[in-house]
């Protein structure tokens, strides 16, 4: 573990039952509407491509913040006993 | 011929994508059913894909999502949904005794069960209902303030939850008028689609804005990284038999909860799953036995009870008279232009249309996920745990919301929005649930209109 790592060790905060760490947090919620809502204002105005261009932002944003945000869960596996 | 050959298959097209994406949401943790059924549905419909290709769609997604949030349960103690959460306990006696994929297996096999059971017995009973449909929904704005004090009165702050009803109605036709008022929505168009996902997502719209709060961030507990540890196993060979993973009593056991299940399409599931869970087993006197017949039966009862909230009110009455029909499948009643609830998937479809939707979605979902359920558990939820983070699903569904917000009525919409996330995860938190706010959205109009 880095020490940038051991610092954030206690600054997560529960919302909707899971951790988060607040900064992450913010640069999420900004990404995903800025590509949903980007998405949806951007597309000619016929509808429903507006929607369709608006789900496609949807799920970049989604994809991008799981690439460059990491879960605030350790993970490993433990042999049979 | 040939149309009905492409419609089915994109029905089955549907029905994988639903089946893997909410396979992935399903395990991770602490996804409410509504909060990630409900926007990804209301887009589907507003997009304006075939009717009978959104109800297949949707059958495969609760089927998987009912199916894979009792994963993360079983391997570690986390509840995948609300749904999931009365199974914990009972999960946790196998994990004690080093039997996760018991836990597993047994579950998967109790939502098979589940399905087999609900999807006959709920055609039937919706076509046992149907005679009286019409005159139910003659009747529907009496029906859901009804709807909405029932559940009330069943909620623990019922008090408070019956004094919201009328405030909360009051603010819905505020923002309606105040829109018409201004010009932003034309007179005969009423918001619908935005304030419901408000609703839905209120508790998370009320706990972000409070975080703009320094002091109530101080004063939130801090917390480090979660831990999570698996035991490997090795894989399973062959083709799994629910039939033979599940004992005869268990098999007996979860089809007598899922048939309790289907009758009570109406009540609360979570409510149902605790009740009749524990009444079924408490007399087993042995912790393993008890515990694998409790986690068997209660997946069932799940299963059941959702694909019959669904289905009867659908098929039957056409408007939402279930907490999973009036929240996860919300949608599939109300999205206007698209559906209203006097032209919806009740009146587009036809019965022979609801049998294939419902077939084709349950036999591709149960197949796929109760498979790869069985195969691969493990591999999946390390695969959430590791890559997925928290803060990635919550920008998805803000996103959405922020989209069909725009859409329903431009930028003040947006606000309009928060005020009614805050003030619906405000009485979410004081134990007023969904089901008592969804029913009051619907009452609304007639309700304020009784006023003057």
């Amino acid at each position: 573990m880095s020490i940038k790592d051991q610092n954030k060790d206690v600054e997560n905060i529960e919302v909707w039952e899971d951790l988060v760490h607040i900064r992450d947090l913010v640069i999420c919620l900004v990404i995903c509407s800025l590509t949903t809502l980007g998405g949806y204002l951007i597309a000619p105005n016929e509808p429903p491509t507006p929607l369709i261009v608006g789900l496609i932002g949807a799920v970049v944003g989604f994809i991008l913040c799981s690439i460059i945000i990491k879960p605030k869960r350790t993970f490993r596996y433990e042999e049979e006993k | 011929m040939e149309m009905d050959l492409v419609l089915i298959l994109h029905m089955i097209i549907a029905s994988l994508a639903g089946t893997v994406l909410y396979t992935l949401i399903g395990i991770a943790p602490g996804t409410d059913e509504t909060a990630v059924l409900a926007p990804v549905t209301m887009v589907m419909v507003l997009t304006g894909f075939e009717p009978i290709v959104i109800l297949t769609f949707f059958i495969s997604a609760i089927i998987a999502k009912k199916l894979t949030d009792s994963i993360p349960v079983a391997i570690a103690g986390i509840p995948g949904g609300v749904m999931s959460a009365p199974m914990v306990e009972h999960a946790m006696v196998l994990k004690k005794h080093g039997m996760p994929e018991v836990s597993i297996r047994k579950m998967a096999s109790g939502s098979v069960i589940g399905t087999i059971v609900a999807v006959p017995l709920s055609l039937l009973l919706a076509n046992f209902i149907l005679p009286f449909g019409d005159t139910l929904s003659q009747y529907a704005n009496q029906v859901f303030l009804g709807g909405a004090v029932f559940l009330a009165l069943m909620t623990k702050s019922r008090w408070f939850a019956l004094l919201s009803i009328l405030p909360f109605a009051f603010l819905i036709q505020g923002l309606r008028n105040f829109y018409w008022e201004i010009g932003v929505v034309p007179e005969d168009t009423t918001v619908f689609t935005s304030f419901f996902l408000g609703i839905t997502l209120g508790p998370v719209i009320l706990k972000l804005v409070e975080l703009l709060n320094r002091k109530v961030r101080d004063r939130l507990p801090r917390y480090g990284i979660k831990e999570i540890i698996l035991t490997k196993r090795t894989p399973e060979k062959g083709f799994p038999n629910p039939f033979k993973i599940l004992t005869k009593k268990e098999v007996g056991t979860s089809s007598i909860a899922s048939f309790f299940g289907v009758l009570t399409f109406f009540m609360s599931p979570v409510g149902m799953t605790i009740f009749l869970g524990e009444t079924l087993t408490s007399r087993i006197k042995e912790p393993i036995k008890r515990a694998s017949r409790a986690v068997s039966s209660m997946d069932g009862l799940t299963n059941a009870a959702y694909i019959s909230g669904t289905l009867i009110p659908l098929i039957a009455i056409g408007l939402p008279l279930s907490p999973t029909a009036i929240g996860p499948g919300g949608a599939l009643f109300n999205a206007p232009p698209v559906f209203t609830p006097e032209n919806n998937i009740h009146h587009m479809l036809s019965m022979g249309d609801f049998v294939l939707a419902t077939i084709i979605g349950s036999v591709v979902a149960i197949s796929i996920t109760f498979y790869i359920t069985i195969k691969y558990a493990q591999q999946i939820c390390a695969f959430v745990f590791r890559y997925i983070p928290h803060e990635a699903m919550l920008g998805l569904f803000i996103g959405l919301v922020l989209m069909l917000s725009y859409m329903d009525a431009g930028i003040l919409n947006i606000f309009g929005v928060i005020l009614v996330g805050l003030v619906a995860g405000f009485l979410h938190r004081k134990g007023v649930n969904y089901g008592v706010q969804f029913m009051t959205l619907y009452a609304a109009p007639w309700l304020v209109s009784l006023f003057f």
